[in-house]
């Protein structure tokens, strides 16, 4: 009997596991869940990155390409966000400019989800929010918040040490950092798989320029910073001094020559084009953050950073008020902008025409929402 | 790899399992069954 009785218990259980596991699957393939993005009606065409690398079709890896081609012709542009998914103004910054521009010359590629995998999945043991939102005019739209790394179901075991495809050794996570692969590995890893097809991108679509979206813990000191290859140099300093006009201040990082596998490194050598890394200050992926939330995300206000600022252990001004998502959105577009005339002074015949950009003075102002396309 | 990794997951839930029934006392019990979501959620690869 009491046998019977025991078997019944264990029954019970395995089925209440069943159904634990069953709602904690829902929530977990959630992730996976990609959010629309609406954009503008001068959007040329559509593609995705596995048309530059065959084998990246039905991977985790592929992701969407947004091309904007004006009727004359000129410089050709590619800007890349969400190389690390748990830094959302790049993403932010990018999927702004899908849903708004007009290129009327030149051409302009858009990638908002680099590593599109990276967003299926949160850093275990951080606490993160799945999503942060905005209101729109007809809705609010919510955004995944995800991990700097590839997802390691798409892409195990990491080795011990990973020497990258440039020749960098590094730790063996770093095998699933996007912006530690570059140029790639044709039948690499998936991560690698990602650099290389951007590396072909690049090549096939005759890129001038390429400017990639990032943010960086407000205690790293390459923050607000514009990190720049050789070929970039002259561009990106003439673009600081507009910056500085304009009152925003940023600093010019040279990229190093011995730290290899990086984005404004590789895309240099490899394919020599300009290169430039924008960073702006992020607690919500810091080390010195509290609880990490949606409101942390989106209005960047910690208790912590502001005691850290305070003690002078900060590389960035950081108040009470925070540095909101909208100021660190508002940061890229204003350099966006800035690098775009620099290359007009520079290289006249590469000049790129935008027309509608979101105003980096109004995204400050209004904030994010009423530059996002209501849903459909 | 993925096989080797799906193989010994699916032998220690296979143990948890067995474990889970063989068991008399009622909350070792339910330690085996919390153990065996992360488990069961490791056999789909859900991450």
């Amino acid at each position: 009997m009491k046998n019977i009785k025991n078997k019944f218990i264990s029954s019970l259980l395995v089925l209440f596991i069943l159904v634990i596991c069953f709602l904690s699957a829902l929530k977990f393939l959630s992730m996976q869940k990609k959010e629309a993005v609406f954009p503008s009606e001068d959007l040329t065409s559509k593609k995705m990155l596995s048309a530059y690398l065959q084998s990246l079709k039905n991977t985790w890896g592929d992701t969407e390409i947004y091309i904007y081609e004006g009727q004359e012709k000129g410089g050709n542009l590619l800007i890349t966000g969400g190389a690390h998914p748990n830094e959302p103004a790049g993403f932010i910054t990018s999927v702004l400019l899908v849903e708004n521009i007009q290129v009327t010359k030149g051409k302009i590629i858009i990638v908002p989800r680099a590593n599109n995998s990276g967003f299926t999945h949160s850093d275990p043991q951080e606490g993160n929010p799945q999503r942060f939102s905005f209101e729109t005019s007809t809705g609010r739209r919510q955004f995944r918040y995800g991990s700097r790394l590839t997802n390691p179901v798409h892409q195990w075991p990491d080795p011990t040490l990973y020497i990258n495809p440039a020749g960098q050794k590094l730790s063996g996570t770093e095998s699933r950092n996007l912006n530690r692969c570059y140029p790639g590995r044709k039948n690499g890893r998936l991560t690698e798989k990602v650099a290389y097809g951007i590396m072909e991108l690049i090549k096939k679509e005759k890129i001038d320029l390429a400017i990639d979206l990032h943010e960086s813990a407000p205690e790293y000191p390459v923050i607000n910073a514009i990190v720049f290859h050789e070929n970039s140099e002259e561009l990106a300093a003439l673009a600081l001094m507009d910056l500085q006009l304009e009152g925003f201040e940023f600093s010019l990082e040279f990229s190093p020559k011995n730290l290899r596998g990086l984005s404004h490194r590789e895309w240099g050598d490899h394919a020599h084009i300009m290169p430039i890394l924008l960073e702006s200050a992020n607690a919500s992926h810091g080390r010195l953050k509290g609880k990490t939330s949606p409101a942390l995300i989106v209005e960047g206000k910690d208790k912590n950073y502001a005691k850290a600022a305070k003690l002078g252990r900060l590389f960035v001004p950081y108040g009470e008020e925070g540095v909101p998502l909208k100021l660190r959105v508002a940061r890229h577009l204003a350099a966006v902008k800035s690098i775009l005339s620099s290359l007009e002074e520079l290289h006249p015949e590469k000049r790129i025409e935008i027309k509608n950009m979101p105003s980096s003075s109004k995204v400050r102002n209004t904030g994010i929402g009423p530059f996002l396309n209501p849903p459909n | 790899m993925h096989i080797a990794y799906h193989l010994i997951v699916f032998y220690i839930v296979c143990h948890l399992i067995w474990y889970l029934f063989r068991e008399k006392k009622f909350w070792n019990q339910v330690c085996a069954a919390l153990v065996l979501i992360m488990f069961l959620l490791r056999v789909f690869l859900i991450k």
